[in-house]
């Protein structure tokens, strides 16, 4: 590159305005520094240049001051294989607090370790929430069939929760294929056509976590109860989606209270 | 997690400079979202004696590069250029000279801009520049005196010309 090549062999002019600027940013030895005191004492043109730049560097500061204003939070999901190999930090990792300055809002949880059921939901839900013709097995009009039917399957009484107030209607439900047994999906829609599922299945550990998975757009809060995995999942905002869950994990007997 | 509290300390350093560098706040605020981001995806890769700052600061070029390739050119005459609807600068500094400054700076090429910036504004020492841009030192003091010289002659213009003729921030990429 051209530009290399004079910067390894500068003309003399160049060289004479480089350590001009050096001086103004104390990039010289002694010896240089004692040169150019000398040089800038006895020539006025370059003492005029060396307060340009100066007055260059001042203005930029006055520019561009440090931003204090508007605070952004930088949101940053934790993402997988390396951070698990780096992991240590026990199973829950914190996402969405590096802000620049405290804000008081803090973003949702990830894991790197989701149960299995969590991950089934989450792309039944891509399977299914999309399907315009069959998006359900049973629909909501044979609603007592419907609760009647998975939850014999599921060998536990089941209910679909109202999800009326954030604009969602029952849509209906299906069966589906679990990790260790049979699994219920019930799929709720809001008037712009936007769905979310509840998923239900048989879960290993009776503990009540309450986890976000966050695949792209879609999100899936799940979390388990007394036996019962569920998981919410939905295209909407988190913060919405998480309030729903709520309300959802509260209506299902859990106890969402250790979580809000 | 000290990674991330150790990142945290500059990230409002880094936006000034993101500001700086694009004239665009929000512009400004994605390049500092992307760079997180980046860096916490790649923080196994920066070794520990190393440079927290200086590592961002080459993460943040880098993608500035890249975004900048993909937008379109900007003219620097036009009036809904970004850096004429930024705050008003402060006030202990004749804010005219200010404007002027700030008009001049973006008629920099983005090598010439960066540069001044990182040794002007972020007071970096020349070493620092040098392993961010990835050129010899000789280069950054080059560029670094160019872009200088450049300053000079564009606030010396004639008042009375007012504006700089238009010029095009970075290059025009034919991706579309």
């Amino acid at each position: 590159m051209n530009e290399e090549t004079t910067s390894r062999l500068p003309d003399p002019d160049q060289a004479h305005l480089q350590t001009l600027s050096a001086w103004v940013d104390n990039e010289l030895s002694d010896a240089e520094r004692a040169v150019v005191v000398e040089q800038l004492a006895s020539d006025p043109q370059d003492s005029a240049r060396v307060a340009d730049y100066r007055a260059q560097n001042a203005a930029l500061k006055a520019l561009f001051a440090t931003p204090q204003d508007n605070v952004r939070c930088i949101f940053l999901p934790r993402r997988a294989p390396l951070w698990r190999r780096a992991g240590a930090a026990g199973g829950w990792l914190a996402a969405g607090l590096l802000c620049g300055l405290a804000s008081g809002w803090l973003g949702p949880y990830f894991s790197d370790d989701q149960p299995a059921f969590a991950k089934r939901a989450d792309i039944a839900y891509a399977v299914y929430a999309p399907e315009q013709r069959h998006p359900v097995e049973v629909a909501a009009a044979e609603e007592e069939h419907l609760i009647n039917w998975l939850s014999k399957r599921l060998d536990r009484p089941l209910t679909a929760p109202s999800l009326q107030e954030y604009g969602y209607t029952l849509v209906g439900g299906r069966l589906l294929p679990g990790e260790t047994g049979p699994a219920a999906q019930f799929m709720y829609q809001n008037g712009k056509g936007e769905r979310l599922t509840l998923y239900v299945t048989a879960a290993a550990k009776d503990t009540t976590a309450f986890r976000l998975l966050n695949d792209g757009k879609r999100s899936t809060f799940y979390w388990v109860n007394q036996g019962m995995g569920y998981a919410l999942s939905g295209q909407t905002s988190v913060a919405r989606l998480r309030s729903m869950a709520i309300d959802v994990c509260s209506a299902l007997g859990g106890h969402p209270e250790a979580w809000r | 997690m000290s990674f991330e509290a150790d990142m945290v300390v500059w990230l409002p350093a880094l936006r000034r400079y993101a500001r700086a560098l694009t004239g665009d706040a929000a512009w400004a605020d994605d390049l500092v979202q992307d760079t997180a981001e980046r860096a916490l995806n790649r923080w196994h890769t920066l070794q520990p004696q190393s440079n927290l700052r200086a590592w961002l600061l080459t993460i943040l070029r880098h993608l500035y590069i890249d975004q900048l390739r993909k937008r379109r050119e900007i003219a620097v005459d036009d009036d809904s250029a970004p850096w004429r609807t930024m705050a008003a600068p402060a006030d202990e500094v004749d804010g005219l000279f200010l404007l002027d400054v700030q008009r001049a700076l973006y008629c920099l090429p983005v090598e010439q801009r960066e540069v001044l910036l990182l040794v002007g504004l972020e007071e970096l020492s020349y070493q620092q520049v040098a392993s961010i841009l990835n050129v010899p030192v000789g280069t950054v003091m080059s560029r670094l005196s160019r872009a200088r010289e450049h300053m000079r002659s564009l606030l010396k213009e004639d008042p009375g010309s007012k504006r700089p003729p238009l010029k095009v921030v970075g290059k025009a990429v034919k991706d579309k």
